[in-house]
């Protein structure tokens, strides 16, 4: 039976519709679910989190949306192990939930994706980020090659990890980095990383391993047509590059 | 010269605060009026009528279309407010809860709305009045 | 006459509505009045004048009637697809309170492409901005506020920015240009037009959207007159307040509602409200539909009890649109707005709620606390009205330019101070701010070429170019000839991507009309347009007049009309991007380098001036881009830009700039010496920083017969050099490191955009 992944749609949210389609042209069988049909989602097998600006980020970016109903669904459903994935402000809201790391209480975050440095704009800018755990450690991740390095656009104002010091060592203890920046060809160091984000984390995963939150968009850089190097003869309308990511998700929910 | 600041609201309806008031009440907090303010410390201040005019000269503080500035008696919350410090501790947001109309609400509701809602502990601490 | 203060009326159009009326009007009669007269919503100093622009072609589906225009775009699995496409100025309100006038001058952009019923995919922004250097002056302030504004309104609602472009010149001090352009995507089927339609006597009005408040009150008649600092205070009320979250859900609704309507098969009316607020919106889609309007403004959901009945009429709180339906449909309209996307909860009484019906008698009227405030001949308040403005003919400068005007310079001096000016350095800083990849279809993002390009149908190979130009410097030298040359680099950019121009919008921003010395200039620059236009087969489908651009001491600005292009992509296989491919291509350019350097970089640099600016040979012009358009057909350009500001270096150097980026072996730039290649007929400076148009192309080794017999001896083609190995520019007998001249390019605008 076919497993059925909801792409939920807050007030605010704008990237749905890259994610709903990638998702589809991954082979998945997904579905928007809008913030008044939020009974719906129990229903459902899996969740991906979008971009955009959920409740216009009033008070903190995903303060909101973490108290919104649809999440008393996704907290429901990762605690039975479904899997979620949140890119931008769904990963931001993921932190906010509490979901990921995970490592405090429901809706009790312990870490944060807050204002970029060094100056707290919104900057749209191409980059790549590579593996950094074993692909096993998720279910979202497995069908990726160890440290494979994927495009993808961060496009936020708040995409800079931040935490207390405890809470940061505890990150990288419990094997939560599952993504950082990096260049092109894979090699790490503090110029790959374009918004000053505590050890060059793009994206965090819980203990568990079925709740992944990153924060740049890879489904924006995942036809052909999108990548900056394309070349004439190339399959324009074919899913690449950062499509392996929701490649190995939707595999993941197939296994499920 | 003295440790002042200000307070800078909106005079235009607060989104913000509407949305923070409907989430409060919907996490079960008695909550009837929220209000935001940005406050500005001053650490060697000027007196306030010329503080006044600083601010209000300050293109990136104060729109007149926008903004009211007041200030306060010293530098810290009024009664029924926390304040909210990120990366900058002279610039705190500040946010006002009414339990009921001219009723500010107690620290100890304000700690709960801080832990709920309003205050990050990963990247923000709280200042309560004494 | 009634007391009325803030009023921009003159006396003769007071004692025009007295004698209309046959009475006194009243005090909301006055403020509509004022409103719906105003320049910014009559176009009373310019509508006749637009008629001379051409706006017909097969590619028109619709042209500048309604609040934005639709081209034909291509067909995709027995659908046609249509570009909208709209542009409109923000100017005043954006120099006063640069964030918010910016951010709602979007806001009213993007309502002007969703109201026709279509999916917003782009917007661009072309802006002109007074001198930054002063960390503390106004005019920083307006340029970083500005963008900011554009910024989070944009990037909030979820629509790229993939074009448009920055000026910075004193005389715009006090007057800054906040431009924008908006682009949507539809089926030519499911259009949805502003007006009433047959049979819609007794359909209902409805509103949707934030409740009414005080904001904006007086905003049209404020954008028609000049700036006074002793206004200020004044003139920041008028300025209305931004809200791209209730806008996103708003946008979200109301494609759910296109759903609905198609299925449906319902014609219906939509609009946008914008200058005049609920008066200017409702009068203007009954009476364009041949019907009148009966308001009840107590019905109409407010954010303050008590507002008087002309703040409710006629303020500008934005984001609200309003429909015309059949009775029977509003029910579900409403439930749409208000229960499925829950308006109501995403910001303070923002709904969907009936306020009024469409009447067959043709009148205008206003009901308040159950007394009529406002009862008028429809067709007296939305007619046109036109003021007959004296102007006269500005000749065009006579002579042409002498050649090697410029001698005794170092170019490698030259290379540096051209690619650090104003103009030419990267606007990188600036565009990073924007989100340009939102929604996934974004082929070339902003700045990785003179166009952006989206794929906008899912599934399809259809691609759509859109790019913006006008070069303020120009107008001063030759008004007509600086309009010719808007439309000119606008197709261009358009056409180096591998597009085909298909239609134009335009912004006119000139200073008071009342003046005839600026009104000239106006009158001057739309035969321009209209002659590129005609040349160029490239209607105008939209656009926009922002008159009264001075400042109260009289100085105005240049005359500046800016314009944009939108181009038809069959196959986004095609497309040419700008970054240099590999080393060993050969290098050419398309176009013919004249000795006329009038208002170019290199003479501003050199602080020397020309009276002449670049002659427009349309049928040459013409030629290269069908040699362009084939060759990228055909694959022969591995890469290209257009030559614009700072000449054939600035270009070659921004494609090389392009391929330095992260992962591409290094490519560089070998420039031969003019000579050689435009056998002395200009001079070096003339043939490397000419901005007389044109392309720098990159063509494979392996092409270079193909694309020399496509271009069949034509005198416009010019080898100019080869790519290299390794990141340098060789030019002349100069190298200079590509790195080192990247990074001046790139500095003078970070420090203003960190």
């Amino acid at each position: 039976m076919s497993r059925r992944i909801a792409v939920l749609v807050f007030p605010g949210t704008n990237s749905e519709e890259e994610t709903v389609r990638l998702l589809r042209d991954c082979g998945g069988d997904a579905h928007l679910v809008h913030w008044s049909g939020a009974a719906l989602l129990p229903s459902f097998d899996a969740y991906v989190l979008p971009g955009g600006f959920a409740y216009e980020d009033r008070i903190r970016a995903g303060a909101i949306a973490a108290h919104d109903e649809m999440m008393d669904h996704v907290i429901a459903g990762a605690e039975l192990g479904k899997l979620v994935l949140g890119v931008c402000n769904g990963a931001q809201i993921l932190l906010e939930a509490g979901l990921v790391p995970g490592t405090g209480p429901v809706r009790h975050p312990t870490a944060a994706f807050t204002r970029n440095g060094p100056v707290a704009h919104f900057v749209c800018t191409h980059v790549h980020v590579k593996l950094s755990v074993k692909p096993g450690r998720s279910p979202i991740t497995a069908a990726l090659a160890p440290e494979a390095v994927i495009p993808a656009w961060a496009a936020n104002a708040e995409g800079r990890l931040a935490a207390q010091e405890n809470h940061l060592a505890e990150l990288r203890n419990g094997d939560h980095i599952a993504f950082v920046y990096a260049h092109e060809k894979g090699n790490v160091d503090p110029t790959a990383t374009p918004n000053q984000s505590a050890l060059g984390v793009a994206g965090l995963v819980n203990r568990s391993g079925n709740v992944l939150a990153l924060m740049p968009h890879p489904e924006r850089d995942a036809w052909t047509f999108n990548h900056p190097d394309k070349r004439r003869g190339d399959d324009m309308l074919a899913p690449s590059g950062g499509a392996a990511l929701f490649r190995s998700f939707v595999a993941g929910v197939q296994r499920s | 010269m003295s440790r002042r600041a200000v307070a800078i609201e909106l005079k235009i309806p607060d989104n913000a605060a509407y949305t923070a008031l409907v989430t409060l009440r919907r996490l079960g907090l008695a909550v009837e009026r929220v209000e935001r303010s940005q406050i500005v410390r001053y650490e060697d201040a000027p007196s306030p009528k010329v503080l006044v005019d600083r601010v209000q000269g300050d293109e990136s503080l104060y729109n007149p279309n926008k903004h009211r500035v007041t200030v306060l008696d010293g530098d810290v919350p009024r009664t029924g407010e926390v304040w909210i410090v990120q990366d900058d501790p002279d610039m705190p947001v500040a946010w006002r809860l009414y339990v009921a109309p001219g009723t500010p609400a107690s620290t100890e509701v304000l700690k709960i709305a801080c832990e709920r809602l309003l205050c990050n502990p990963a990247v923000e601490r709280a200042i309560f009045s004494r | 006459m009634p007391e009325v203060a803030g009023v921009a009326l003159r006396d003769d159009e007071l004692a025009r509505i007295r004698e209309r009326l046959g009475r006194e009007p009243s005090v909301v009669e006055v403020h509509a009045f004022d409103a719906q007269w105003s320049e910014h919503c009559s176009y009373k100093s310019s509508r006749h004048l637009l008629k001379k622009l051409p706006t017909t072609s097969e590619r028109v589906i619709l042209g500048p009637a309604e609040d934005s225009g639709i081209l034909h775009l291509g067909e995709f699995n027995g659908e046609r697809y249509g570009i909208v496409i709209a542009h409109e100025s923000h100017n005043h309100p954006s120099q006063v309170v640069p964030f918010e006038g910016a951010a709602t001058g979007i806001g009213g952009i993007v309502r002007d492409v969703l109201c026709m019923g279509a999916h917003v995919i782009a917007v661009a922004d072309p802006l002109r901005f007074g001198r930054i250097d002063d960390l503390h002056s106004h005019q920083r302030y307006v340029a970083q506020g500005v963008v900011d504004g554009i910024s989070a309104y944009g990037n909030a609602i979820g629509v790229p920015n993939i074009a448009g472009d920055v000026y910075f010149d004193e005389r715009f001090d006090d007057n800054c240009l906040v431009n924008v352009v908006a682009m949507g995507i539809v089926r030519e089927a499911e259009v949805i037009h502003s007006y009433a339609p047959q049979g819609a006597d007794g359909w209902d009005i409805v509103l949707v959207g934030k409740a009414t408040d005080a904001s904006g009150f007086g905003g049209a008649s404020f954008s028609s007159l000049t700036l006074d600092s002793a206004d200020e205070d004044s003139n920041k009320g008028a300025v209305q307040v931004p809200d791209p979250f209730l806008k996103s859900v708003l946008m979200r609704a109301s494609y759910h509602a296109f759903e609905f309507l198609r299925k449906q098969g319902l014609s219906v009316a939509f609009k946008d409200l914008g200058a005049g607020g609920i008066m200017g919106c409702s009068a203007e889609i009954a009476s364009a539909g041949g019907y009148g309007a009966s308001i009840d403004l107590d019905a109409v959901n407010v954010a303050i009890e008590g507002m008087r009945p002309e703040v409710v009429a006629v303020g500008e709180t934005q984001e609200r649109l309003l429909w015309v339906v059949p009775p029977e449909i509003t029910p579900e309209l409403l439930r749409i707005y208000n229960d499925l996307f829950t308006l109501p909860d995403i910001a303070y009484n923002a709904r969907a709620v009936k306020i009024g019906t469409v009447t067959a008698e043709k009148r205008y009227v206003l009901r308040h606390r159950g007394e009529v405030v406002m009862d008028v001949d429809i067709a007296f308040l939305t007619g046109s009205i036109r003021d007959e403005l004296p102007f006269h003919d500005i000749p065009a400068p006579a002579g042409t330019a002498e050649r090697s005007l410029v001698t005794g310079v170092q170019l490698d001096e030259l290379i540096e101070r051209v690619l650090a000016h104003p103009d030419v350095c990267s606007r990188a800083p600036l565009y990073r701010r924007y989100d340009t990849v939102v929604r996934g279809r974004t082929v070339i993002p902003r700045g990785a070429a003179g166009a952006g390009v989206l794929a906008p149908v899912w599934g399809s190979p259809l691609g759509v170019a859109l790019a913006v130009a006008g070069n303020p410097r120009y107008s001063r030298i030759d008004v007509r000839l600086a309009a010719e040359h808007a439309v000119y680099e606008a197709v261009r950019k358009v056409v180096a991507v591998g597009a085909r121009p298909i239609g134009l919008t335009d912004c006119l921003n000139f200073g008071n009309p009342r003046k005839p010395e600026h009104y000239s200039e106006l009158v001057a620059a739309i035969d321009g347009l209209a002659r590129a236009a005609k040349n160029f087969e490239t209607p105008f489908v939209s656009g926009n007049v922002s008159l009264y651009n001075e400042s109260a001491s009289g100085r105005a600005i240049p005359a500046s009309p800016v314009v944009a292009c939108v181009g038809a992509i069959d196959d986004i296989a095609n497309v040419v991007t700008m970054p240099l491919k590999a080393a060993g291509s050969v290098l050419y350019m398309v176009g013919r380098p004249q000795t006329a350097l009038g208002s170019s970089v290199l003479l501003d640099v050199l602080g020397r001036s020309d009276e002449h600016l670049p002659r427009i040979d349309y049928e040459a012009i013409l030629a290269q881009h069908t040699l362009m358009y084939e060759a990228s057909q055909a694959g022969l350009l591995r890469s290209a830009h257009a030559i614009g500001n700072g000449g054939l270096a600035a270009a070659a150097c921004e494609m090389a700039f392009a391929a330095l980026a992260e992962g591409h072996a290094p490519v560089g730039v070998r420039i031969d010496d003019s000579w050689q290649w435009t056998q002395g007929r200009v001079g070096n400076l003339e043939a490397y920083f000419g901005e007389a148009g044109g392309f720098v192309v990159e063509v494979a080794a392996a092409d270079v017969e193909a694309f020399e017999s496509l271009a069949a001896q034509a005198d416009y083609i010019h080898e100019i050099g080869v790519t290299l190995d390794r990141p340098v520019l060789a030019i002349d007998d100069d190298a200079f490191d590509l790195h080192h001249l990247r990074d001046i390019w790139y500095a003078p605008l970070r420090e203003v955009y960190p």
